[in-house]
């Protein structure tokens, strides 16, 4: 069964992760348990020795303009730009591009504490912000886009503007959940008519001073939480189209966990779920105690399927998780040679995130 | 088809569009505390731009803005408090009754801004002076991020708070397409509504930046007008005002007494530049075509444009509309609220939605505040000085976005 009446092609992938650029033989590093976080560089500073799932070296900039862009750019921006050029190079789209859609789940795109640092420190005076130094002064200091930065949509919009997709976007603010949506919303656009292809994940970074510092505060740290980062896209097209597929979208859905537990939304999508032609499950929860109802969940309902943590082995990187989870289902069914894969995710929005991709024709 | 489980069911796209009908609209606004409030002087044209009071604003690019006039209790999430208001203006005019699982929110919110006093104890927590130093930032992080919390400042907070307010446990989304998102929230509960998603939305835009960041940020940018008007259009126009405010809709799959509709939606990105438009207006028309077409249109009686003031939007905006409606442009009414309240950012979509849903409902068009020379380069037939009457069956709605993201809704009158 399937809860898509006609499963979309996923004809194109990309991750970028604390292991490199390639969504190809992700699943083999996530299931070598040889996965292990390093001290982190980003958070030296402030939280020195923390691990962390962090993207080493970020990918070369292909162009003058993109060297002149990311020198604009958030990390988060950075990271969706890489996985956008990916994706497209993996789909075999190139320009005109015009008709694709994108639909991001977007994390606060974290200024950077160096330009925060430029900033204040021109705006200081006797010890005190001086809102006159601030005026004249601060943001003269430092990345005259740095105000923006705060506009979350500016990591969908960079990669936009480098490679040239003009289609139906949105970005939608997420900790897990929204990255859903954002590939519910493809698939609707895709099925809806309004365009033929797009592209649909997430980008985001735990690994930011301010971002930890929070969730050190809220107890995730001592609970095992380990800061990651990353982008990860899937390129769906309509589903009589004759490009090759990696996958299929079969069924996609948000289920709402506020007016219940988790356990019982997993429980009431059981019956839509047709378990038994599910062969392996990755998982994209939000820390242990989403990782324990999930687990119980495939315990009970999926027992002896194999089952894959991917925030266990990449960091939790909040809105770039799920996405990174379906490149690993994806790579997961094609070496394997799977047929269909359960992807489940929960976010701190939330809501709980169930997806199923197959292979083979629609 | 998609599925979305809520309260446990399951529920299928349906293929067949529903109606989607607007049931109520809120708003708090620098003319009004209301949306009822606000017409008056939006209809004389008054603008509420004025020099900044409550903070310090000597060195600043620009030293104007449109502050709502409302006081708060409390001295938290300013959006929250702009949202809110709006939302039970509009939840009230509604009266809908759904099934708590058949009702959605869907908010256009950029990121909270921390206080002016977070920002001070970031200083202090890097030691102050001329140095930021990362070690003390470090060690005081723990207690620093106490008055950065998420719950308080990200995207998501206001929408989740509606959505507690009214009860509502169908979808909750919040668009962050910057000055886009309001509109951008409109055009996703519509599309909720016609997918059979949930049946009453609450949706809308809050946008509350005057505040020093976005002051100077903006201004640093040149985007601001250093003469301090906000005059759409006009020859004399040197850059948009920061406003705030919140604008809220309730819509449903019921048809409501108010007899209007949202008949067509899209959204494009421009995928040209971070804060300029594309000078053929190629990603706005776009929309605009997309928009028109989803309503079974080629033409509407009146436009809501994005209209900044900035010099090369307007412009842009106007060669865009006149591609798009053809010869009838000459018959078309356009204005921009912008005037009048100034850019509410996030939220400017939202209140551009409500001034085009009055137009249709009450046949009264707002005119552009402070539109006295219209610039022949963005020649259109705009509604100048006060509010002009006329039967207005049909409007389109623009809103374009720093970064390129364009967002159009069209409203009409049920027939």
């Amino acid at each position: 069964m399937g809860a898509l009446a006609r499963p979309v092609p996923i004809v194109g992938a990309a991750a970028v992760s604390a292991y490199g650029l390639e969504w190809r033989g992700l699943s083999r590093i996530v299931r070598s348990n040889r996965c292990a976080p390093v001290a982190s560089t980003e958070l030296g500073a402030t939280h020195p020795g923390t691990p962390s799932f962090e993207v080493q070296a970020l990918a070369r900039a292909t162009s003058v303009a993109e060297k002149r862009a990311r020198l604009l750019m958030s990390r988060s921006a950075v990271l969706a730009a890489m996985a956008t050029s990916a994706v497209l190079g993996d789909a075999g789209w190139s320009e005109p591009l015009e008709d694709v859609g994108f639909y991001l789940g977007v994390g606060a795109s974290g200024g950077s504490l160096d330009q925060l640092t430029s900033m204040l420190a021109a705006s200081v005076e006797n010890h005190r912000l001086s809102l006159t130094r601030f005026g004249n002064q601060g943001l003269l200091a430092c990345n005259p886009l740095f105000a923006f930065q705060l506009m979350n949509n500016f990591t969908l919009c960079h990669s936009a503007i480098l490679h040239g997709t003009q289609g139906p976007n949105a970005a939608f603010f997420s900790r897990g959940t929204g990255t859903l949506i954002a590939l519910l919303e493809a698939v609707e656009a895709i099925l809806d008519g309004e365009c033929d292809r797009a592209l649909a994940g997430g980008a985001d970074s735990s690994v930011h001073a301010v971002t930890w510092a929070e969730l050190v505060r809220d107890g995730w740290a001592e609970r095992g939480l380990v800061p990651g980062e990353g982008a990860a896209l899937l390129a769906l097209a309509r589903p009589a189209t004759s490009e090759r597929a990696h996958g299929f979208l079969d069924y996609a859905a948000v289920a709402a966990c506020r007016t219940r537990p988790l356990l019982q939304a997993l429980a009431d999508a059981q019956p839509e779920l047709g378990c038994a032609s599910i062969d392996a499950v990755v998982l994209a929860p939000w820390g242990p105690p989403a990782r324990a109802a999930l687990v119980a969940f495939t315990d009970a309902a999926l027992p002896g399927r194999p089952v894959v943590d991917v925030e266990r082995a990449l960091g939790e990187s909040l809105a770039a998780s799920p996405a990174l989870a379906w490149a690993v289902a994806l790579d997961l069914m094609a070496t394997e040679g799977l047929d269909r894969v359960l992807i489940l995710s929960h976010g701190l929005d939330g809501d709980l995130g169930v997806v199923t991709i197959r292979s083979g024709g629609a | 088809m998609a599925l979305w489980l809520f309260g446990g069911r399951t529920r299928e796209v349906v293929v067949n569009r529903r109606r989607v009908h607007v049931a109520g609209f809120g708003a708090i606004t620098p003319l009004g505390d209301t949306w009822a409030d606000s017409i008056e002087p939006l209809a004389r044209g008054r603008s509420a731009v004025k020099a900044v009071e409550h903070f310090d604003v000597a060195s600043f690019p620009c030293t104007v803005a449109a502050s709502v006039q409302l006081r708060f209790d409390h001295t938290g999430d300013r959006r929250l408090a702009l949202a809110q208001h709006a939302a039970r203006e509009a939840w009230a005019m509604a009266r809908v009754d759904a099934p708590v699982d058949r009702i959605g929110v869907f908010i256009g919110a950029e990121s909270g801004r921390a206080s002016l006093a977070t920002i001070l104890a970031l200083t202090r927590a890097a030691g102050g002076g001329k140095t930021f130093d990362h070690g003390v930032f470090g060690v005081q992080a723990r207690s620093l991020a106490a008055h950065i919390d998420a719950a308080a400042v990200s995207p998501a907070a206001v929408a989740s708070a509606l959505a507690r307010e009214i009860r509502a446990q169908g979808p909750v989304q919040t668009l962050s397409i910057a000055c886009a998102s309001g509109a951008a929230a409109i055009v996703e509960a519509t599309r909720a509504i016609r997918l059979g998603e949930c049946d009453v939305a609450l949706c809308g835009g809050v946008g509350a930046d005057v505040d020093p960041l976005m002051l100077v940020g903006f201004g640093r940018l040149g985007a601001l007008s250093a003469r301090g008007v906000s005059c759409p259009f006009d020859v004399h126009r040197d850059g948009f005002v920061v406003g705030e405010g919140a604008a809220m809709v309730v819509l449903s799959s019921n048809p409501s007494p108010l007899g209007i509709q949202i008949s067509g939606v899209a959204r494009s990105l421009d995928a040209y530049h971070l804060t300029k438009p594309d000078p053929q207006g190629d990603g706005a028309a776009r929309a605009m075509q997309h928009a028109l077409r989803d309503a079974g249109r080629d033409v509407v009686d009146y436009v809501q444009a994005h209209g900044t003031s900035t010099p090369l939007n307007d412009e842009v905006e106007a060669k865009a509309i006149r591609r798009v409606l053809g010869a009838r442009w000459q018959d078309t009414y356009v204005s921009s609220v912008k005037g009048a309240v100034g850019h509410w950012i996030a939220g400017a979509g939202a209140v551009g939605f409500l001034c085009a849903a009055h137009a249709v409902q009450c046949g009264s068009l707002f005119p552009t505040a402070n539109l006295h020379q219209p610039d022949p380069e963005c020649e259109l037939r705009h509604v100048l000085g006060s509010a002009l009457a006329g039967d207005v069956c049909s409007a389109l709605v623009n809103a374009f976005a720093f970064g390129g993201a364009n967002a159009c809704l069209v409203v009409e009158r049920v027939n």
